[in-house]
């Protein structure tokens, strides 16, 4: 514990130097106007800053980027608030209430309790990451291949079991995902796979025109400019704040969105977006007045809000302690920090303790950065929303195609962008989601080498990975969650996920 | 009694299910020249090949079990025409991206987007596309010193 307190002294030393403050303050201010715009999200936003980033050093390269991300869950409950739109894929659920508190003349008190129950859930992530990512790098040395392998086998029936499709479409997803991921230099052989002797394709197919396309572009060829009519409610800044029955009814939600939301962050898997999804659920299930939600009530906006950003910093663990990306903005980060010469992984906390702690530290500067950034600025951000939707969707295709050909300077990764973004529109006519896709693709490297490498070790003996313990125990767990998957499925009954499914195409 | 076929009975996981089926199985007709190679050796076509079996396999799930999904007919391509005219402006200005350089492409990107697609006024269209463009250009180009891409015009 002592140690620890040293260490995260060490990361206030860094993070209150003038320069760490500053690029947190952009990020946090970027990922916030990412997060308030429809139709471009955190990975949009962090894609298009990637390359200024080169020319930084590790610490505020790392602090700017991962900003944008906690950021843009603040800023997308501003629109999903206001005008009803979710401004980023994890605020679909706070659209539901936090719409409706504003028709009441309530805005004012539903953005005041998100962003209070974002800088909790955000700044108790922080702590607990604070305590667990050391130690857990520490276990993390004793993995290998076979408890890679597992673990990544893990998210994606995690990912399966949480959503709200049906079991075959989800694994049809991932892996179509891990199917692209083969593309390009396979690197244990050197063979060149589905690349049709185009040069750029050899290192296989980037996540950011990927993500950017299905998520962004596939969002725009969905909405044409007359479908978004949208009334913008202006809150007063004198009505911020929430009574004290608001305060009261949102504080156990804002609790147990948290937890719920950090435990769910660190299993890969598109844990942000999962975690509003399930805390909406049991709040509506455990609720006195079930009849509320849906109608304006507090515990709709609280616990949403809440789990979303616990998920988004518990996503952090599992990338900085072990070296695996949770989805494709912390593969992206991932990215980043390996760019700049620091692997993430079980030796970072050792070989770069200053970015580390620095990085951790930040967070705790940076989640009350946001706290004051949103609800201040409410109003400018009203105005941003005011700007008709056809003439926001061009510049936000003009930023997408700026920060997909910035990445590597790569027309084709321009063109990839553009044919994910048809395929998204498809997937999205045909009600699949395109999460899994993008986690499968993230995940194919490192899945497949720790796959082939478990192989090798064990001479062509599957049984490595049951007979391992912890690839064992994370197996295990694999195949229960795929049993009740199956079994729900199988029994063709409306459980708690479909009937989410149905609320939020309402 | 012949069974009854109609298009109309066709379901959108039917059609989902075997397009992916259909690519799966293309793909994997490409896929002959990669190794397999054995359980304690992988080969480069294991990881491939395996994925486009379970890609069959649960296209094919999803098209026995397609009954449940909503009809074919019943999806709305309303917004098919706003779409396509978007991917053929942006493909485009893509096929010109490194010929005419970022402010030109950028430019007629936004101002054609703005005219054949939202039927906006000339003059506002004209005068949001420059203005957005240079504002882009600056933010990128000079504030945060990211390359942008120059055409044969030298700009």
């Amino acid at each position: 514990m002592g140690v620890t307190l040293d260490s995260l002294w060490l990361g206030f030393s860094v993070a209150l130097q003038p320069a760490v403050l500053w690029y947190a303050f952009l990020g946090c201010l970027v990922g916030t106007l990412v997060g308030v715009l429809p139709g471009i999200g955190p990975l949009a936003g962090i894609s298009i800053l990637l390359p200024i980033t080169f020319g930084l050093n590790a610490t505020n390269a790392i602090v700017m980027l991962a900003g944008i991300y906690y950021g843009s869950q603040y800023g997308g409950s501003t629109t999903s608030i206001l005008l009803r739109i979710p401004g980023e894929a994890s605020s679909v659920m706070t659209c539901i209430d936090g719409n409706a508190m504003a028709r009441k003349g309530r805005a004012g008190a539903a953005l005041c309790i998100a962003a209070v129950g974002s800088w909790i859930a955000g700044t108790f992530g922080v702590i607990v990451l604070t305590f667990i990512a050391p130690p857990l790098a520490t276990i993390a040395l004793k993995f290998g291949p076979p408890e890679y392998t597992a673990l990544l086998v893990l998210g994606l029936v995690f990912l399966a079991y949480m959503s709200t499709t049906s079991l075959s479409r989800t694994l049809l997803m991932a892996a179509f995902g891990l199917m692209l991921g083969c593309i390009g230099i396979d690197p244990l052989s050197g063979h060149f796979r589905y690349s049709f002797d185009i040069a750029e394709l050899g290192d296989g197919i980037g996540i950011v025109p990927v993500a950017v396309g299905l998520f962004g572009l596939g969002e725009i060829l969905s909405t044409p400019s007359h479908q978004v009519t949208g009334e913008v409610i202006r809150p007063k800044l004198r009505e911020l704040w929430p009574n004290a029955k608001e305060w009261r009814e949102s504080g156990w939600p804002i609790a147990r969105g948290t937890v719920m939301g950090f435990l769910i962050g660190i299993i890969p898997g598109s844990a942000h977006i999962i975690s509003s999804f399930l805390s909406y659920a049991v709040e509506k299930k455990i609720s006195k007045h079930p009849e509320e939600f849906g109608q304006g009530a507090v515990a709709g906006v609280a616990g949403p809000e809440s789990a979303n950003n616990a998920a988004s910093t518990g996503a952090f663990v599992p990338m900085l302690a072990l070296g695996i990306p949770t989805g494709p903005v912390t593969a992206v980060l991932m990215a980043a920090l390996m760019i700049h010469g620091v692997p993430p992984g079980p030796s970072l906390v050792n070989d770069h303790p200053e970015v580390f702690w620095g990085f951790v530290a930040s967070m705790y500067v940076g989640n009350v950065m946001l706290l004051a950034l949103n609800l201040p600025l409410v109003g400018i951000f009203v105005h941003l929303l005011r700007i008709p939707y056809a003439y926001l969707y061009p510049l936000i295709i003009m930023f997408c195609v700026i920060g997909v050909y910035e990445v590597a300077h790569s027309i084709v990764d321009v063109w990839i962008m553009l044919i994910m973004g048809v395929v998204g529109y498809a997937l999205k006519k045909f009600s699949f989601d395109p999460a899994p896709l993008v986690l499968g693709l993230v995940i194919a490297p490192i899945f497949e080498m720790s796959l082939r490498q478990s192989l090798i070790m064990s001479n062509g003996n599957w049984t490595i990975f049951m007979t391992r313990p912890i690839a064992g125990t994370l197996m295990a767990a694999a195949a229960v969650m795929l049993a009740m998957s199956a079994f729900s499925a199988f029994m063709a009954r409306r459980d708690w996920r479909a009937q989410m499914a149905e609320e939020v195409k309402e | 009694m012949r069974p009854h076929f109609s298009f109309g009975s066709l379901r959108s996981d039917h059609i989902a299910g075997a397009t992916f089926v259909v690519f799966a199985v293309v793909v994997f007709a490409l896929s002959g020249d990669l190794p397999f190679g054995t359980l304690s050796s992988p080969g480069a076509g294991m990881m491939p090949k395996l994925l486009l079996v379970l890609m069959i396999v649960f296209g094919v799930a999803l098209v026995i079990g397609g009954a449940a999904s909503q009809p074919f007919a019943d999806i709305e391509w309303s917004d098919g025409a706003h779409a396509l005219m978007v991917v053929a402006i942006a493909g485009i200005a893509i096929t010109f991206y490194q010929t005419l350089g970022f402010i030109l492409t950028m430019t007629l990107l936004v101002f054609t987007l703005l005219i054949v697609v939202e039927r906006k006024p000339l003059l506002n269209a004209a005068a949001y596309s420059i203005g957005l463009t240079m504002l882009a250009w600056w933010l990128f180009g000079k504030a945060l010193k990211s390359p942008l891409e120059t055409g044969i015009l030298g700009f």
